[in-house]
């Protein structure tokens, strides 16, 4: 199993153990985590599941690709340059075990 | 058994709804229904009709029990078999063969001039026709049809084509009464559309440009499938970004201050676009069928049940929005349905968003000066499948 943890606004945490293979989007739609929408279900068309990273995971991404690139410009809260990703373009596993990101205070 | 199934409850019968209610004012109708229950066999429409946003939501993200390939399907016989009536893996390789056309980066390259050189055309047209005139027929069906015709890449056909093409086989995936007529002329839109793909693909290929069947003409995609698609895009590309500026400047129109509000900060046309597609979504209803017995909402479904997926019912359930029948720009954020979602959320949302809010409402309202409905002549708002403004005279100061 791997590990995310979903930090809100005003300290609350949702840390949730999901296998390999699911993506940050897939994780918290199926667990309830608030704050992740994922309208599009995970095809990078929706920029809802916006997520910022924590700094210390960023060197495990997966590289941006030109369909998230240009839809984390359509995010409703402001893109980061460093921290910003898609919930639906990062996996799970495959050397990213254990990954914590902030929960944007708007999807839409 | 499960204890979902034997706790769960019989589909109750709204024998009390009539088409002929759906059409001209479905919300009393679909507020009674949520408020009974979330699904409904609704004997006039032949369907099992899902009134509440938690209903409608589950179903878009599960494909495995609510299947997009519904059999006897309307839409198949007047379009033929698109990806929006297909299921994965079949349906993905349909919707990437669209590539990024659609997509932001696209539109801002590409599209946006587009949207404005269009805007100025028919806002002239409308001016010529001057106060009094419809805003629907010379303003916002022209634009949205002419917009359409240059994204797909249709260069020997009119926008005028495009309009008939669209209503035609619209009309034909919404004839419920099997009206002879109604088929005779889908069947004519049906034929029409095909010479004119075969005519424009050998164009295309020669002089490729940023459009739908310019990058399908060199793809590996079989006709049949283009063909489909093709006739589904211009069905969901056209009528509904027609209706939400008719909608959109209607309900602005109807509630000055929010209106005021709007030409203070542009900006918010944006939020004024999200609010018009919430309270009047330009597809009511769309169909999925299921693929074995189950629950929805503590509703029993038999294998086989076909669903009408009423998310102009879901964008106004009060558990989910307050104050639901009202349209209000100011109200909290919420994620409303009317794009659909899942994977066969609305490939055209970017572009509805770009030519709507960011480019045919602020070039409308920043043209004609104090644009006003006509005290003269009411606006009629019609339908429920397809749900838009079929008359909207508009006055201005010249």
């Amino acid at each position: 199993m791997t590990k995310i943890s979903f930090h809100h606004a005003g300290g609350a945490v949702d840390v949730l153990d999901v296998d390999p293979g699911t993506s940050i989007m897939r994780a918290a739609v199926t667990n309830g985590v608030a704050g992740i929408v994922g309208e599009c279900g995970g095809q990078a068309m929706c920029a809802t599941c916006h997520v910022y990273v924590r700094p210390e995971y960023l060197a495990d991404l997966p590289a941006i690709s030109d369909d998230e690139e240009e839809m984390l410009d359509c995010t409703a809260d402001p893109r980061d340059a460093a921290r910003s990703r898609l919930g639906c373009q990062v996996i799970l596993g495959n050397g990213l075990e254990d990954l914590e990101v902030d929960v944007p205070g708007s999807q839409v | 058994m499960t204890l979902e199934t034997t706790t769960a409850q019989p589909v109750p019968v709204a024998d009390w709804v009539t088409i002929a209610g759906l059409h001209k004012d479905p919300f009393p109708i679909y507020r009674r229904m949520r408020e009974e229950a979330p699904v409904h066999w609704v004997p006039a429409v032949g369907r099992y009709m899902v009134t509440t946003y938690e209903s409608c939501h589950l179903i878009e993200n599960d494909q495995e029990t609510f299947s997009a390939n519904e059999t006897g399907s309307l839409m198949k016989r007047a379009m033929g078999h698109s990806m929006l009536r297909k299921d994965d893996p079949e349906h993905d390789v349909d919707r990437k063969s669209y590539g990024s056309v659609l997509r932001p980066k696209a539109i801002k390259e590409t599209w946006n001039g587009i949207f404005e050189k269009n805007s100025a055309t028919f806002l002239d047209r409308l001016r010529a026709a001057g106060p009094g005139a419809d805003l629907i027929s010379e303003y916002a069906a022209p634009y949205a049809a002419e917009n359409l015709r240059l994204i797909m890449g249709f260069h020997n056909a009119s926008q005028e084509d495009m309009q008939r093409w669209s209503q035609t086989m619209i009309n034909g995936t919404g004839n419920y009464a099997d009206d002879p007529d109604v088929w005779t002329a889908s069947k004519k839109s049906y034929d029409e559309v095909d010479d004119a793909i075969e005519e424009v693909l050998p164009y295309l290929l020669k002089n490729p440009d940023g459009s739908l069947l310019s990058g399908l003409a060199a793809m590996p995609i079989p006709m049949e499938a283009i063909r489909a698609n093709m006739k589904m895009t211009i069905g969901g590309g056209l009528n509904e970004p027609r209706d939400v500026i008719g909608v959109a400047a209607w309900a602005l129109m109807e509630n000055p201050s929010q209106l005021n509000q709007v030409k203070a900060d542009p900006a918010l046309f944006a939020v004024a676009f999200e609010e018009a597609v919430r309270w009047v979504a330009p597809i009511g209803m769309y169909p999925r069928e299921t693929t074995k017995e189950t629950v929805l909402e503590g509703i029993q479904l038999p294998q086989g049940a076909r669903l009408g997926v009423v998310i102009g019912a879901a964008n106004r359930d009060p558990k989910v929005f307050t104050d639901p029948e009202s349209f209000d720009i100011n109200r909290e954020k919420k994620p409303h349905l009317a794009f659909g979602g899942g994977n066969h959320f609305c490939a055209g949302t970017w572009v509805a968003r770009a030519s709507v809010a960011g480019v045919a409402l602020p070039r409308l309202f920043g043209g004609l000066p104090n644009l006003r409905l006509d005290p003269e002549q009411a606006a009629v708002d019609a339908g429920w499948v397809f749900r838009g403004m079929t008359s909207l005279p508009v006055t201005w100061d010249k």
